[in-house]
């Protein structure tokens, strides 16, 4: 069963597409990889997924239901307010620069959504996020500002506080790229045992190695279209494709 | 660990502070208890000057704390007579005598010191009204509804655009003229509604650049975490303006605080139109100087206030 399907998305910004007919699902525990030169258009497409952009045309299913449709960038259907807000919240983002509210605890900051979206009690949502942070490892600063926090725990508790909603895929959006080198591996080790707990997953990265050894799909992107996919053994020693074989050259 | 040291370390540090303290209230004390009796102040003035004004004659007294005095005029002729009681002796204050100015400035005191309240608490619920009002104005100014940003943009084009003293001129005099149920027979609250109104504008303009500063990423945080606009706004990001706020709204309290001596216009009596008073009836322009040390001081208390409050509020940074 697919968590999340596109049919003939499209996405243009005035006069320059960005998305030019992607068709592509995630099926359920499914990791998926997306890689490909910058301005390909992976952040626009992901984030079209959770509707922080509105996309120009084309069909979005979530749960196997038309969750979104639009035509010439007019909605043709959308399903109705709550039934809308609740598939919408099966996505969990975590963005590239963390984004954090600054003026909260971590603890705070976890707590935040589930209990004024999901009018959980601050009992519950605490417990909750007590946990969650127990298993990025970041249990002892539940009471520190995010500022007081390096980027790679900071980023920890973004997938934490995105965690706290329950969603049934995890969104990420090359989490690591604004980490110092060093800082790099705590995050995609908090990642991968996502993954490995059965987590589903569609995540953009130029991290080649987290690709290969977590993803089961890897996803290739390039002037807006997919131009290639497969699993990471035969992507990245056999690729088809001669972009995806020059990109993949260019970074190796 | 810190916290102890810190508490070990404070009274080590205010000693000296606590020392002079005591030394400055037994010293108030005991000028307090040797003041002469109120009665005997007032018994001083000449039966001579309360006979010749008659029913024109005037007394003040004040009652400082370690000292008292009494000033009793003939409202026609202007001739007075000054006691001043202190440590037990009671001194005649001649009107050529060097201290007379001193002794003025105590008289003139009560009433500056009536003004700055009417000066100071004009300005607080008039800045406080405003930036109440004004949250309203800026996200009505930022809403993609096209009648609420017209109208709020309109309204701050208006009162930014127009002086704030025709603003107190047409509040005061010119809405009874519009209808007589429009009159605001209180001088207050006439130059409230003037100022606020005003004040609103101003802050709302504060409030929508703070709120435009924070990060793109905090309005998607939050709408990826399911927060409706309204909880976003009051949760994440009017929070987070707060502090960017202080400054700026500090700087309009300041200026409200000195515009509030417009109010002179529609004789209301905060401190520049008691000062004005004063020097007319006292012709003498040595009031102007307490009047504008009050100031200083009102400005420069609201500054630390200021400052204390932006360092509480930058804690997370
Ligand atoms: N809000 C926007 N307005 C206009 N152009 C945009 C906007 N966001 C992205 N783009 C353009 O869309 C293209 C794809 O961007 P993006 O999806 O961020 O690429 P990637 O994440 O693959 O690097 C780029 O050319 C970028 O300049
Ligand atoms: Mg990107």
């Amino acid at each position: 069963m697919s968590l999340i399907r596109t049919a003939n998305v499209c996405k243009s910004f005035g006069e320059l597409t960005v998305l030019k007919d992607i068709n592509m699902s995630v099926e359920q525990g499914e990791v998926v990889c997306i890689i490909g030169p910058s301005g390909a258009g992976k952040s626009t497409f992901l984030r079209s997924l959770n509707q922080l952009e509105k996309i120009t045309s084309g069909k979005i299913f979530i749960d196997e239901e038309l969750f979104l449709h639009r035509e010439n960038g007019s909605t043709v259907l959308r399903l109705e307010q709550i039934k809308y807000k609740q598939l919408l919240l099966e996505m969990g983002m975590v963005f590239q620069s963390f984004n954090l509210f600054p003026h909260k605890t971590v603890m705070e900051n976890i707590m935040l959504a589930p209990v004024h979206v999901k009018k959980q009690s601050k009992a519950e949502a605490e417990k909750k996020a007590g946990e969650l942070l127990a298993k990025v490892g970041l249990a002892d600063k539940s009471d520190e500002y995010p500022a007081r926090l390096s980027g790679g725990q900071q980023q920890r508790v973004a997938i934490a506080r995105a965690l706290a909603m329950e969603p049934k895929i995890m969104l990420f959006d090359e989490p690591t790229s604004a980490l110092d080198p060093e800082l790099v591996g705590e995050v995609l080790g908090v990642m991968k045992s996502l993954a490995e707990s059965g987590m589903t997953m569609l995540v953009v990265t130029h991290e080649m190695g987290f690709a290969r050894e977590v993803a089961d799909r890897v996803i290739f992107m390039c002037d807006g279209v997919i131009a290639e996919q497969g699993p990471p053994e035969k992507l990245f020693s056999k690729p088809e494709n001669p972009r995806t074989r020059q990109f993949l050259n260019s970074i190796l | 660990m810190s916290k102890i040291k810190g508490l070990t370390k404070l009274p080590a540090k205010y000693i000296p502070l606590a020392v002079a303290m005591a030394v400055i209230i037994a010293l108030l004390a005991v000028l307090a208890i040797t003041k002469p009796p109120a009665q005997n102040v007032k018994g001083q003035i000449s039966p001579a000057l309360k006979e010749a004004a008659g029913t024109k004659y005037s007394e003040t007294y004040y009652n400082y704390i370690c000292f008292n005095a009494v000033r009793g005029k003939d409202l026609k002729t202007a001739q007075e007579e000054t006691y001043v009681g202190f440590v037990g002796n009671i001194f005649a204050v001649p009107d050529k005598s060097p201290i007379a100015p001193v002794v003025d400035i105590f008289f003139w005191l009560p009433a500056l010191i009536r003004g700055s309240g009417i000066t100071i608490s004009l300005s607080i619920v008039s800045v406080l009204a405003g930036v109440f009002a004004s949250v309203f104005l800026a996200l009505g100014k930022i809403s993609k509804v096209k009648l609420l940003n017209k109208t709020c943009s309109a309204y701050i084009f208006f009162f930014r655009g127009t002086p704030l003293m025709m603003q107190l001129y047409f509040v005061y005099y010119a809405l009874p003229q519009i209808h007589p149920a429009l009159t605001i027979n209180n001088k207050f609250l006439a130059a409230f509604l003037a100022f606020a109104l005003n004040s609103a504008a101003y802050c709302a303009e504060i409030i929508r650049a703070a709120i435009q500063s924070i990060d793109k990423g905090q309005f998607e945080a939050s709408k990826a975490l399911g927060l409706s606009y309204g909880q976003t706004m009051q949760l994440v990001i009017i929070p987070q303006s707060i502090r960017r706020l202080i400054p700026p709204v500090a700087n309009e309290f300041i200026m409200v605080l000195k515009d509030a001596s417009l109010v002179s216009i529609i004789a209301l009596s905060d401190l520049t139109h008691t000062t004005r008073s004063i020097s007319s009836s006292s012709s003498s322009a040595l009031v102007y100087i307490p009047a504008m040390i009050i100031y200083l001081i009102i400005t420069a208390f609201f500054t630390f206030v200021f400052n204390k409050l932006e360092k509480r509020f930058s804690i997370y940074q």
